[in-house]
């Protein structure tokens, strides 16, 4: 291993490290006895079974869950199918196309969320968890879009070309060789957009109705009872720990 | 038949195909993203109004909000402090998430690479509000960081960090990693390796591969990566207010102020019209990037 | 936790226990100690009672921590209400909300200020006190005030100040007095020079102003009403100045969740302007489930400076668009039950004036959770409207950005 080598992996590692530590500490604090965020008192198991008993903490994890999917295949479906009709097909004004679909990335949340409210009062369309999940689309769709375009770019064509020399149709290329090669691009904006759908809180607060909590309403609705840490910090403990064991076992799967 | 006859015609025609490739997206976007907007320019501009809970059209025009922005001598103080937090962030975000995307891509096997990316998702399934607490309380006087190094002899006291611009834009590099992360990694991972050993076959050095090569080729990925980093640094205001002691006014807290602290229809008046000029200086900044760094995004 | 089923019963008898104890050495008279025992068999014959006609939902939208919850899911339990609770952490956000109108909310709890410019726009609704009849517990001197004379809109909830807290172990025997000790930059013998860098003001912005107003009017000798209610962009930019000329020697500005937090412990800071009943929740320990009388951090201290604070009147509300009109009157009443209104003061330490008869003396004597009626005369209540609002923040913007 070459110098370089050695120290990129060094770098690599350190910062995830350091991405960890506040993982770890909220871990840590799932265990405090008091409901100090700053001063460890003793260890107690009492916040898991709060946590357990909390149906209402469960409810809005999975509403986040559902929410959160739905919100990634539309954007998916969305973004590929306008990041491909712009590279393969190079139309008329796509730069002002581009323009515009960048428009809902720049434009402050509060903004989007207050006037998409308006907009759904004016038209008379009551609120539910569609609105929520066409709030997240309209942001996180240009999102898919704008990761999934920096991948087609400079795209290799020749494997295309190849498969429709050899008598494949454009649909049947687009399906076996276009989307297979684009994984490692979808499956970044998936996580892109998973991450803020799963975590966004100003837009959801404005577009939901009374009644459905999604996680960051929840917790922000916890704050509320100054109660925040006891079984939030052990619901998070939960989740790094599932996510983590489902890492290790796709590893170990993988490899044989 | 028919459906046969349908496909026949998309294979045909490139504008059918446009449609239906570009229509879902634009026409999803046209109504629920441009419909709003349309919505915050009528309001900056006075041509909204309401009685109780219905909406009517004034019928007249003014400039008086956007006047009243430029003439508040706060909010180009704002403007130059957000885009200072944004640059660097954009910055260190860059020369953190670059090697690692490097290193995940060359030097990886295909398995670990997907592990790894696991990995690093992995912090991002708790709450951002939570992570943000908990970057409070690592940077905290009393906390582990600065005890830990008290206690080593690498620090005599603590020093206070919270509440000063390094811990607003320590915990900005931290929360907006992945952003530029992943694009990059998405990029520098296609990169066909065959060129870069072809390089080094011809007796290249290393260094000059990887100036005239490699980064060259992951511009793509840093563009993008720069841009999901930049816009939303520019516009947040959750952190200057939790790890920055109230102090740190940025663009995007004078534009939610707006929007919240003055009620109803002015308010809202007053933060469109402050948005709007934000969403402008966005676009020329975004211009002129792409003028000196490229615009491998937007052009074909 | 066991105790959730029979919560009600627990916590009214844990408060007649409190008081027939003697606990609060309060009920010195047998004759109240009866009437309260009294109280409590109706409310426990009432709890087993099915009210009749109610909505099935009910959707309060209330401060944060500002209620013993659990009572509350209690009661919609009792009445088999599918309650839903939303909160919010200024009247800002409650105004946004009533002004979009998206969600129907039933009950909200706007401050005084807000409510003349509310009733003005159409956005609440008459409330019928007929159905209310335990409005006739709230004090003479909660009803009909300024901003809802005849009470057609709103009944009080609860009240309090704005003021300045301190850690007392950390003040090297300094007090704070007046308001000049947090905004006196040019003396260096001041407090705020004296303690630079240990001291927070709010993030509410009519707060931190208002602060402003009140020591140069009084510095001044100018009526206080004048500057907190001004329109006056002279006035205006002067307390801007003085709060840009306190800004350096400030810790910063801090929410009531970071002051909670770390007005305790006093590293980072130790002086803050911080309202009244947050002090409260630092200063006594409170349980949604318990009434404790523990007190936790006796050196925090909670002061109304000399010039006078600005005081606060949260008030029950309907709003216009609201689903649950029989739900919401039935709320109102409920909470204004004495023993009820007394149960929520005990536990969460806020003062909710309908219940103040049964009260433990420490509680109802402490000035931190129940103002004094000495300082009333000293306390000041101005009345928003937009164009203020709009007015007040671009000189705030000022400060923040300097």
């Amino acid at each position: 291993m070459s110098m370089v080598d050695r120290a990129l992996k060094i770098i690599f590692w350190s910062i995830v490290t350091l991405t960890y530590l506040p993982i770890v500490v909220m871990i840590l604090f799932s265990f405090n006895s008091s409901r100090s965020k700053l001063v460890f008192t003793g260890f107690t198991l009492e916040n898991y079974i709060s946590l357990i008993n909390n149906a209402n903490v469960w409810e809005s994890f999975i509403n986040s869950i559902w929410t959160a999917a739905v919100v990634v295949l539309v954007s998916l479906l969305l973004g590929i199918l306008m990041a491909y009709a712009v590279v393969r097909y190079k139309p008329r004004g796509s730069t002002l196309l581009d323009s515009l679909i960048m428009v809902p990335i720049i434009i402050p949340e509060i903004v989007e969320a207050v006037t998409l409210v308006i907009f759904l009062i004016i038209v008379g369309f009551k609120l539910s968890p569609l609105t929520i999940i066409i709030g997240h689309v309209a942001f996180d769709a240009p999102l898919a879009y704008l990761v999934l375009k920096a991948r087609f770019q400079g795209w290799n064509r020749e494997y295309e070309e190849a498969a429709m020399t050899l008598g494949a149709d454009e649909i049947t290329t687009f399906f076996k060789i276009t989307i297979p090669l684009m994984m490692p691009a979808i499956l970044a904006a998936a996580f892109l957009t998973f991450i803020w759908s799963y975590d966004d809180f100003i837009k959801t607060f404005f577009t939901r109705p009374t009644g459905f909590d999604t996680l960051p309403v929840y917790i922000w609705n916890r704050v509320a009872r100054g109660r925040l840490e006891l079984d939030i910090n052990a619901l998070s403990t939960i989740i790094v720990a599932i996510s983590f064991l489902f890492t290790y076992v796709r590893m170990k799967l993988v490899k044989e | 038949m028919e459906g046969d006859t349908f496909i026949d015609k998309i294979r045909r025609s490139r504008s059918l195909k446009l449609f239906l490739l570009l229509g879902p997206g634009l026409i999803f976007l046209a109504i629920f993203f441009f419909a709003p907007f349309v919505i915050s320019l009528m309001l900056s501009l006075g041509m909204l109004d309401k009685e109780v809970y219905t909406w009517y059209l004034t019928f007249e025009v003014t400039l008086r909000y956007y006047i009243r922005f430029f003439t508040n001598p706060g909010t180009v103080r704002a403007i130059i402090l957000s885009f200072y937090y944004a640059s660097v962030t954009t910055i260190g975000t860059l020369l953190l998430a670059y090697p690692m995307a490097y290193y995940m891509a060359f030097k990886m096997d295909k398995r670990m690479k997907t592990t790894a990316v696991f990995i690093i998702f992995l912090p991002f399934w708790i709450n951002f509000i939570l992570r943000v607490y908990a970057m409070r309380f690592i940077l905290h006087e009393a906390g582990p960081l600065q005890q830990g190094l008290i206690s080593i002899g690498l620090l005599s006291e603590p020093i206070p960090i919270l509440g000063t611009d390094i811990a607003v834009i320590i915990t900005m590099i931290y929360s907006y990693l992945i952003f530029m992360l992943l694009p990059i990694f998405g990029v520098v991972e296609k990169i066909n390796k065959e060129y870069i050993e072809a390089a080094y076959t011809l007796g290249a050095p290393p260094l000059k591969t990887f100036l005239k090569i490699t980064l060259p080729l992951s511009k793509p990925g840093i563009i993008a990566g720069s841009l999901l980093v930049f816009i939303p640094a520019l516009g947040e205001f959750v952190i200057p207010i939790l790890v920055g002691g109230g102090r740190a006014y940025t663009i995007g807290r004078l534009i939610y102020d707006n929007f919240i602290r003055i009620s109803g229809i002015l308010g809202w008046a007053m933060g469109s019209a402050a948005a709007m000029v934000y969403i402008g200086l966005i676009l020329i900044s975004t211009y002129i990037y792409f003028k000196f760094v490229g615009r491998e995004i937007t052009l074909i | 936790m066991a105790s959730r089923r029979d919560f009600l019963k627990v916590a009214v008898a844990g408060a007649a226990g409190l008081a027939l104890g003697g606990a609060a050495g309060y009920f010195a008279r047998q004759g109240e100690v009866d009437r309260l025992q009294k109280e409590v068999e109706r409310l426990m014959e009432q709890a087993g009672v099915e009210a009749p006609q109610l909505e099935e939902n009910f959707n309060l939208f209330n401060w944060t921590w500002y209620a013993n919850l659990a009572l509350i899911e209690e009661w919609a339990k009792e009445n088999n209400i599918k309650i839903q609770m939303d909160f919010y952490e200024s009247n800002d956000e409650l105004v946004a909300e009533l002004e979009l109108g998206a969600r129907a909310y039933d009950v909200v709890v706007p401050s005084a200020s807000y409510i003349p410019s509310l009733i003005e726009k159409g956005l609440l609704q008459r409330i019928n006190l007929d159905k209310i009849p335990n409005h006739q517990y709230i004090p003479e001197s909660f009803m009909g005030r300024e901003w809802d004379p005849d009470n057609e809109y709103t009944l009080i909830y609860s009240y309090g100040t704005t003021a300045v807290a301190y850690n007392e172990d950390k003040m090297g025997g300094d007090t704070i007095t007046s308001w000049g000790d947090l905004l006196d930059a040019d003396n260096p013998d001041s407090i705020l020079r004296r303690h630079a860098g240990k001291i927070t003001m709010l993030t509410e912005s009519i707060e931190v102003m208002d602060a402003a107003a009140i020591y140069l009017a009084t510095q001044k000798g100018e009526d206080v009403m004048d500057w907190i209610t001004t329109l006056d962009e002279n006035k205006l930019e002067e307390m801007a100045n003085v709060l840009i000329k306190q800004k350096p020697y400030l810790y910063g500005y801090a929410s009531t969740e970071e002051y909670m937090e770390e007005l305790p412990i006093g590293e980072r800071f130790y002086i803050s302007q911080s309202w009244n009943g947050d002090i409260a929740g630092i200063i006594w320990d409170s349980d949604e489930y318990e009434v404790k009388m523990t007190i936790l951090n006796e050196n925090i201290k909670y002061v109304v400076p000399e010039e006078g604070a600005i005081a606060w009147f949260d008030n029950f509300a309907i709003p216009a668009n609201a689903e649950n009109i029989e739900n919401a009157h039935a709320f109102i009443n409920w909470f204004l039950e004495p023993v009820i209104s007394a149960i929520h003061t005990m536990t969460i330490k806020y003062p909710f004036p309908a219940g103040i008869k049964y009260v433990a003396q420490e509680i109802r004597n402490d000035p931190t959770i129940f103002v004094p009626e000495d300082l009333y005369d000293k306390l000041y209540w101005t009345s928003l409207t937009p164009e203020m609002e709009a007015l007040w923040n671009d000189y705030w913007q000022r400060v923040q950005s300097a």
